[in-house]
């Protein structure tokens, strides 16, 4: 009995560390409405700044597709105080990181920097969000920017026409159906003043998380908000926003493309997969990884080594909130290895959906897992990309626990039946593209 | 009653007893600062504990070491295959009891090859802790070579070397070594498919035996993780060197830092790559950071002479210019390295060419000095929220407190005798920035990309360039 209550012991303590490191995120709120969240960590000399929009490219008018994601490129332009790229110029004198990206659900922009530098972090992120330089000539800059760049891939990239073909296919009637930049020979022609108008909305500050995290004082980075942050004005507040998990397609698409010339003939796969605030996401993510993770990867296993056929694969997954999409692309120049991987992939979607994986298997998998979402914990930027993400789906702070609860529970009769459910054919869109 | 009374009292001093002994055993590490536990096994295996407690699962590193001056297309041919043989997880069928441990153990592993070391560096859960001894034992004794894997592994070698990995980083530090040391034994290209086809499996037995032996090696752990723990496990488990010595590596000799280009031509729509490696002091050396000071005074952004010219002169469309470090027994080299249009290459290296050259006429400024230090001690700060980051510079830090001292911190301390002079005397004696009016240009330039298009693109430095491919 003692012996057994000493083993608890033993075997809490080791624990402490984890669960104080995940206790530790905490809120206040500005009176001007701005959240902010602090996840301090003592064992960094760093710190990352995160300004957490709970706006992305699902929120623009419908006319005006791909404003959101001009601002990814103008919160980079400098506003009265700033010159443009001095974001970049300053935090890369002090060694540091700048960062930012729009995405459908959310846009995230942030700075890695020394710790006892946060202050110029949350000065150059509250003049970002007092005022932007929204110049007839610096967006006009931008709009062609995005135009000759996104033009050029599509033009010589098939891959890249492939996947968004196959994307907006999956996403049918969803928010995400449109590409982020919306349609791409509109962006010239969107409206400057149209622009300007939308802009309030983006940098509406109740829909702003800032998120902090890695060392700092907490009184001091107080006095630093307070300095920075009181002035600006509170934004309106708008209802919550309630993301809806969506279901499996109901019925599959087939598609061939014949270009002529065309040196590798290619089979692209989009998998409509759980919404990020499903409870099923987390299966999927595992025979996500399973499939097609590089350290895993039983896709490349039976398709190159089992069945030697010589394939090229490449995958990639859109973490979105309301649904996913999971693309695998096969390509190989004889038609026939394409046939015979198109083949051997689906009886190996047939195989997953009707017997278990082994338990050998299934604690690999769950290992990889765990040390990734651990990886991700550790590194100040993504652990506010996480907390804010979260915090956006639930209201809720302290997701860490519960993610990793849940993650070490995952059994493969949980994979089985995410199996059953969204490897069907009929929740599948394949595109072929084949050589004349 | 009575009885029950004196059992359960007994048995609450013996929980506390208990709690306070595991308590003290964890209390100094629960200080959520790093410490370090250095000791060699009886087997000659050196093994570095990095112990932080806030690190939830545990990073790993096994350099196994290899004598770079020594080899040759033969040896170079081993070393990948045997490599390849071992860890590459396409080759995994039928599978080996090396690559199901790594896949028990969290399969989060990779490997690089340098020319000097085999790095094997993993992450996995502290659960873990134990089997990963086995699994280092299951490195060194691997004998699980098998023909049909063998055959392959040559086969589908070079599909297997693009994959995964940044090769053309590892293929430049390579030739650059080699150009470096005096040992440049490639004609036209980096590695021959009959090479590869001339290795018998026997070769790469010999290799191991050789080479992957716990005297021959240094493991870096960290994470939560009980030194003494394992400390033990790692006796127990690891087996003994074999009686065949150790090779004697070939004595250190004179640099070779004279001036090279080396083109290797790849097919690939991708802009060209360039590789600047210049010669530093080792990274126990005083000289080590003043170098990386000047370094940066030079090729950093955005406060760099060549980015600073680029955009005075307009020549170019500003380049910015990535730098990294790869660490060898004697030296330290440099590198460089940027993407950059066809057209822009020639421009690109005649102004690093110049902007070195007056460096013997305009020494590095005090502003200069300042901004680069500031840099220098942001970026490390910066970098080390990293779990990975430059193991072996934080254990350096340990050094001269004695081990099992708390680290220190990366800050100013760290650099009180980097003055700015110091900065100027050494880019003055290990770039050769006076010497720069002599004959003797310094540096190995190495770029990758269409050979074609580079020599037509390369006028002024065209009879400079040697030309390679990759088999």
């Amino acid at each position: 009995m003692i012996k057994a209550r000493l083993l608890c012991w033993l075997l809490l303590v080791p624990l402490i560390p984890l669960s104080a490191q995940s206790l530790t995120v905490s809120s206040f709120d500005l009176p001007n409405g701005l959240k902010v969240i602090l996840a301090p960590s003592g064992n960094s000399q760093a710190a990352a700044v995160c300004v957490y929009h709970m706006h992305g490219a699902r929120s623009d008018p419908a006319d005006g597709r791909g404003i959101a994601y001009l601002y990814q490129y103008l919160m980079f332009d400098g506003n009265e105080n700033l010159e443009p790229y001095d974001h970049v110029l300053f935090i890369g004198k002090m060694g540091g990181v700048v960062s930012g990206r729009v995405s459908y659900d959310n846009s995230v922009f942030y700075e890695m920097l020394p710790a006892q530098e946060i202050n110029v972090a949350l000065w150059l992120e509250s003049e970002r969000l007092k005022s932007l330089r929204l110049r007839d000539a610096n967006i006009d800059f931008h709009k062609n920017q995005i135009f000759n760049r996104i033009s050029r891939l599509w033009e010589a990239n098939l891959g890249f026409k492939a996947q968004t073909w196959v994307s907006s296919k999956v996403f049918e009637g969803l928010p995400y159906e449109f590409p982020l930049y919306g349609d791409l020979n509109r962006i010239p022609s969107l409206g400057n003043e149209r622009i300007r108008e939308n802009y309030p909305n983006f940098q509406n500050l109740a829909n702003i998380l800032l998120i902090i995290a890695g060392k700092f004082d907490i009184s001091e980075l107080r006095n630093g908000i307070n300095k920075f942050f009181q002035d600006i004005p509170p934004g309106r507040r708008s209802a919550s926003p309630v993301f809806n998990a969506q279901n499996q397609r109901k019925s599959p698409v087939l598609k061939n493309w014949v270009v002529p010339g065309l040196k590798k003939s290619m089979a692209v796969f989009g998998i409509k997969a759980p919404a990020k605030i499903s409870y099923n996401y987390m299966y999927f993510d595992f025979l996500r990884y399973y499939l097609t993770d590089a350290r895993i990867s039983r896709l490349n296993h039976i398709l190159n080594t089992v069945n030697k056929l010589d394939v090229e694969i490449e995958s990639s997954f859109t973490d979105y909130m309301e649904a996913n999409c999971l693309i695998i692309q096969i390509s190989h120049p004889k038609r026939i290895n394409l046939e015979k991987a198109r083949f051997v992939l689906a009886s190996e979607f047939q195989a997953l959906a009707s017997k278990p994986l082994g338990n050998s298997e299934v604690r690999a998998v769950r290992s990889l897992m765990e040390i990734d979402l651990l990886k991700g914990m550790l590194s100040p930027e993504e652990r506010c990309q996480r907390i804010g993400e979260y915090f956006h789906m639930f209201g809720e702070l302290n997701f860490f626990d519960v993610q990793l609860r849940r993650l070490r529970r995952i059994t493969s009769y949980d994979v089985q039946e995410s199996a059953k459910k969204y490897l069907l054919k009929e929740n599948q869109v394949v595109l072929n593209v084949y050589g004349n | 009653m009575s009885m029950a009374i004196k059992e359960s009292a007994l048995y609450r001093g013996r929980r506390l007893l208990g709690a306070a002994l595991v308590f003290l055993a964890f209390a100094p590490s629960l200080s959520g600062e790093t410490r370090l536990f250095s000791f060699t096994t009886s087997k000659g295996l050196p093994v570095k504990v990095l112990q932080d407690n806030e690190m939830p699962f545990i990073h790993a590193e096994l350099q196994v070491y290899l004598d770079g001056r020594a080899q040759n297309a033969n040896s170079l041919a081993i070393t990948q295959l045997a490599v390849m043989n071992m860890f590459e997880r396409s080759l995994n069928s039928p599978s080996s009891n090396l690559a199901d441990m790594l896949l028990r153990q969290g399969n989060d592993y990779q490997v690089e090859l340098g020319p000097e070391s085999v790095k094997i560096s993993m992450n996995f859960l502290p659960d873990r802790l134990g089997p990963f001894s086995k699994l280092l034992n299951e490195i060194f004794t691997y004998k699980s070579f098998h023909l049909k894997k063998f055959n392959e592994s040559k086969e589908r070698f070079w599909s297997l070397f693009l994959k995964n990995r940044d090769w053309r980083k590892e293929i430049a530090v390579l030739l650059a070594y080699q150009q470096l040391i005096g040992n440049f034994y490639f004609s036209q290209s980096f590695l021959l498919q009959e090479t590869l086809n001339k290795i018998n499996l026997a070769q790469l037995r010999s290799f191991l035996l050789r080479t992957f032996r716990p005297d021959n090696a240094q493991l870096i752990l960290k994470g939560r993780i009980n030194p003494y723990f394992i400390l033990g496990m790692i006796e127990k488990d690891l087996p003994q060197p074999p009686s065949l010595p150790l090779q004697a590596r070939k004595p250190e000799a004179a640099l070779n830092t004279g001036r090279r280009i080396v083109v290797l031509n790849v097919d690939s729509p991708d802009l060209p790559s360039v590789y600047w490696f210049d010669v530093a002091p080792a990274a126990d050396s005083a000289a080590f950071i003043p170098y990386a000071i000047g370094n940066f005074a030079l090729f950093g952004f955005p406060g760099g002479r060549i980015y600073q010219s680029e955009k005075n002169q307009a020549l170019m469309g500003g380049y910015k210019v990535n730098t990294d470090v790869v660490f060898f027994k004697d030296f330290t080299l440099f590198c460089n390295y940027l993407r950059l249009n066809y057209g822009d290459l020639e421009n690109f290296l005649l102004l690093v060419d110049q902007e070195r050259r007056k460096f013997s006429v305009r020494p590095v400024e005090r502003k200069e000095y300042l901004d680069a230090l500031n840099y220098y001690i942001g970026h490390a700060q910066v970098e080390s929220s990293r779990f990975d980051y430059d193991l072996r510079g934080e254990i350096s830090r340990f050094q001269g407190q004695g081990a099992s001292l708390l680290a220190s911190r990366i800050g100013p301390e760290l650099f009180q005798d980097v003055s700015l002079s110091r900065v100027v005397q050494t880019m003055d004696e290990q770039m050769g920035a006076k010497s720069r009016t002599g004959p003797k240009e310094k540096g190995i330039v190495v770029l990758i990309g269409s050979a074609d298009a580079i020599v037509k693109n390369l006028k002024l430095l065209k009879t400079e360039a040697l030309e390679m491919s990759l088999d």
